[in-house]
């Protein structure tokens, strides 16, 4: 746990010439800099809220489950510090000092010597373990968070898929800013962070972040996210997915939310063989359009008949189940083949709520036993509590540890 | 030359400067067969710092310079007892100085690269040829698989003659072996990425027949920290936290291999190292790189 050489890593915060580079960056209000589409922005660091939560759905990402191998609370202490100082830094966009060349170079020169905007944006999470008995943690532990248990489908055969003492979900406007990040945060952190898993995902973006408008399709065909929340809705956020002062959590989790990661194998060579008819019939939609069966339009409310297609049972519009409405930030993963030459594809699914146990717990078990699960397989993932930001000048972890 | 596949292969001798050891290839093709890579460290001569104003530096290459005599006079003595009873015919005696015989080569890896194709003679994997009865595959894990999987050393005879006389090879070049200064810094660092390597130690697949992976990861420690402590004076001036920070992680992994055996009691075998234990391994050997990464730049090298 020593820290001298990570601290000469990052010890150029302030070496930024760059920091002329119009970046829209802001401490504070994480809603006001809506992007354009096509040009990259960062996200700020600091703030009510952390930015990649409620960031638009980005077109890469890198979600990850960790351990820490610190023994006691100071050394927790250290290891936050060091990710937050990462964090920042990643997040920033800005360049990183020059070595003499006899050193290994600061940075992986993924994204060239001036980085610049990359939409990178960083969500930290901590997972129910951290709060077992080796930091003393135990009563500081949000309410509802809790191990993720198995649903009906689940196939979480291989527990270190799944879990760990930290979440690490990498938002960012390309794979290789995703992949600078993501490798920038291991390397800073080397030695107290363990990974135990981690995907990479992406999102064609079909359409801006409007309500109502799916962004994306999922590798099922099918447009994904229609009825998602609407980030930059504030007092929806405040309602739906931030946790408040009233909510009797810890004080340093106000702020904060529930963050439920769930990687979702999808049997793609299977689906492609499945009738369209079926396949609409079982989401509940039509597949070129996203209009909900017998609709005209991608936002037209679907009618509910009975038949209990993935729409009606995720969402069935029925009084007092708004409450039960998530925000949804997932990705699309290719994972390669698996041991029977088979795709292995599918859905990193990522959701944010204020109530663990009102959104996706209670959206999860409506879905068990759904006909769609015939052709998907959830394998891992597991749930997280995301703090606020530290204040201004304080070190990640500061009010958990304080 | 045989087939190269690149399975498996590190960077090793591919890199490697001809010029620098033309004397070393030999004009046996049956030596120079090995164009497999073995399991080596990637450094080539050329490509290291050549030179230092650096009196204490220039202490530390004529340290380690007489460090791998000793390594391959020791390596030499110990690998004849093992070659001696795989001629005799005996395998549990071969067995037992089979990793004793490997210890100082794995300590002194770093020169293996300096060496034109001796890695690929002594210490290839069947990886790097068409399986493991390939005749070109030689070396310690040739004998490796005649002792633990075929049980069988009758015809093994040639391969043990082959190992001394590559050796030996070896021993000749080395005495006249260019140091440049940047093999100490970036040997002590490759020795430590070595055991990490998807074909190193912490995979398991090194010593894949007998499970004695910890032997020589053990070693190769020893001889990273060798390096480390010869260059400790240098150290010690431009930068002695960082030594302090170093020789803590190497306290650390030692303290792990420690709880998993020794040379002398004997290391359990590596299919009984559990997931967890490389998981620990794996973020120690991380953080001891991350540092060892830094020593060439600290000490003004190139």
């Amino acid at each position: 746990m020593e820290p001298h050489n990570r601290r000469r890593f990052l010890a150029t915060a302030g070496a930024a010439a760059l920091a002329a580079t119009a970046v829209s960056c802001t401490n504070g209000d994480d809603q006001d800099a809506t992007p354009s589409s096509g040009s990259s922005r960062t996200y700020p660091y600091l703030g009510t809220h952390q930015a990649g939560v409620t960031a638009p759905a980005a077109a890469a990402g890198i979600v990850a489950g960790l351990d820490v191998r610190a023994e006691n609370r100071t050394e927790l202490a250290e290891t936050l510090t060091k990710l937050g100082v990462s964090i920042e830094q990643v997040m920033s966009g800005e360049a990183y000092e020059d070595r003499a060349g006899g050193f290994p170079a600061l940075d992986t020169g993924i994204l060239g010597p001036d980085i610049g905007p990359a939409g990178i944006s960083v969500v930290v999470g901590y997972g129910n373990s951290l709060f077992d008995d080796r930091f003393g943690l135990a009563d500081q532990k949000p309410v509802e968070l809790q191990r993720m248990p198995k649903f009906g489908n689940d196939y979480l055969v291989r527990p270190e898929r799944s879990h760990g003492d930290l979440s690490l979900t990498v938002n960012a406007d390309s794979s290789e800013a995703a992949v600078h990040a993501f490798r920038q945060l291991l390397r800073e952190t080397r030695g107290d962070l363990v990974p135990r898993w981690m995907r990479e995902g992406f999102n064609k973006l079909i359409a801006e972040d409007t309500p109502g408008v799916a962004p994306v399709r999922n590798l099922m065909g099918f447009k994904d996210g229609t009825a998602n929340l609407d980030a930059g809705d504030e007092a929806l956020m405040n309602d739906l997915v931030w946790v408040a002062e009233e909510d009797q959590q810890p004080a340093w989790a106000v702020g904060g939310t529930y963050q439920a990661i769930r990687v979702i194998r999808m049997m793609v060579e299977f689906w492609d063989r499945t009738r369209l008819n079926e396949q609409e019939g079982l989401f509940g939609l039509r597949r070129d359009t996203g209009a909900p069966l017998g609709q005209e339009r991608e936002e037209d409310i679907p009618v509910h008949d009975g038949f209990e297609s993935h729409i009606a049972r995720a969402n069935p519009r029925t009084p007092g189940s708004e409450r039960n409405l998530i925000l949804r930030r997932g990705f699309n993963y290719v994972g390669g083949l698996d041991q029977n030459d088979q795709l292995d594809q599918g859905l990193i699914f990522v959701s944010y709520q204020r109530s663990l146990e009102s959104g996706f717990i209670t959206v999860q078990r409506r879905l068990d036993g759904e006909a769609l699960e015939e052709y998907i397989r959830p394998l891992g993932g597991g749930f997280f509590f995301v703090p606020p930001p530290p204040a201004d000048g304080e070190p990640l972890g500061a009010s958990l540890l304080a | 030359m045989t087939t190269r596949t690149t399975t498996g292969r590190r960077l090793a001798a591919v890199v490697l400067s001809v010029g620098l050891i033309a004397a070393a290839c030999g004009d046996d093709d049956e030596t120079a067969s090995a164009s497999a890579s073995g399991s080596g460290t990637g450094i080539s001569a050329d490509d290291v710092a050549q030179e230092t104003d650096n009196e204490l530096i220039q202490e530390a290459v004529d340290g380690y310079r007489a460090y791998v005599q000793e390594q391959i006079q020791t390596m030499q003595a110990e690998t004849t007892v093992f070659t001696d009873a795989v001629r005799a015919g005996d395998i549990d005696g071969a067995k037992d100085h089979y990793q004793i015989s490997r210890r100082p080569w794995e300590r002194i890896e770093p020169i293996a690269g300096l060496i034109e194709d001796i890695d690929g003679a002594v210490d290839a994997r069947e990886d790097d040829f068409e399986g493991p009865e390939d005749p070109n595959f030689t070396g310690w894990h040739r004998l490796e698989y005649h002792l633990w999987i075929l049980e069988d050393v009758s015809d093994a005879g040639p391969v043990a003659d082959q190992l001394d006389a590559d050796l030996q090879v070896l021993a000749d070049t080395a005495e006249t072996l260019e140091l440049p200064p940047g093999v100490l810094t970036v040997g002590a660092l490759e020795l430590i990425e070595e055991v990490a390597a998807p074909d190193g130690k912490l995979s398991g697949e090194e010593e894949r027949y007998s499970g004695t992976d910890l032997y020589a990861f053990q070693a190769n420690v020893e001889g990273s920290e060798a390096l480390v402590d010869l260059l400790a004076p240098a150290l010690e001036e431009a930068d002695a936290e960082l030594l302090g920070t170093i020789n803590g992680q190497f306290d650390e992994l030692y303290a792990q291999l420690g709880a998993l055996g020794s040379y002398e009691a004997g290391f359990i075998n590596y299919n009984d190292v559990t997931e967890d234990q490389k998981s620990e391994f794996a973020a120690t050997l991380g953080e001891l790189s991350e540092s060892l990464s830094l020593l060439n730049g600290v000490l003004g090298l190139e």
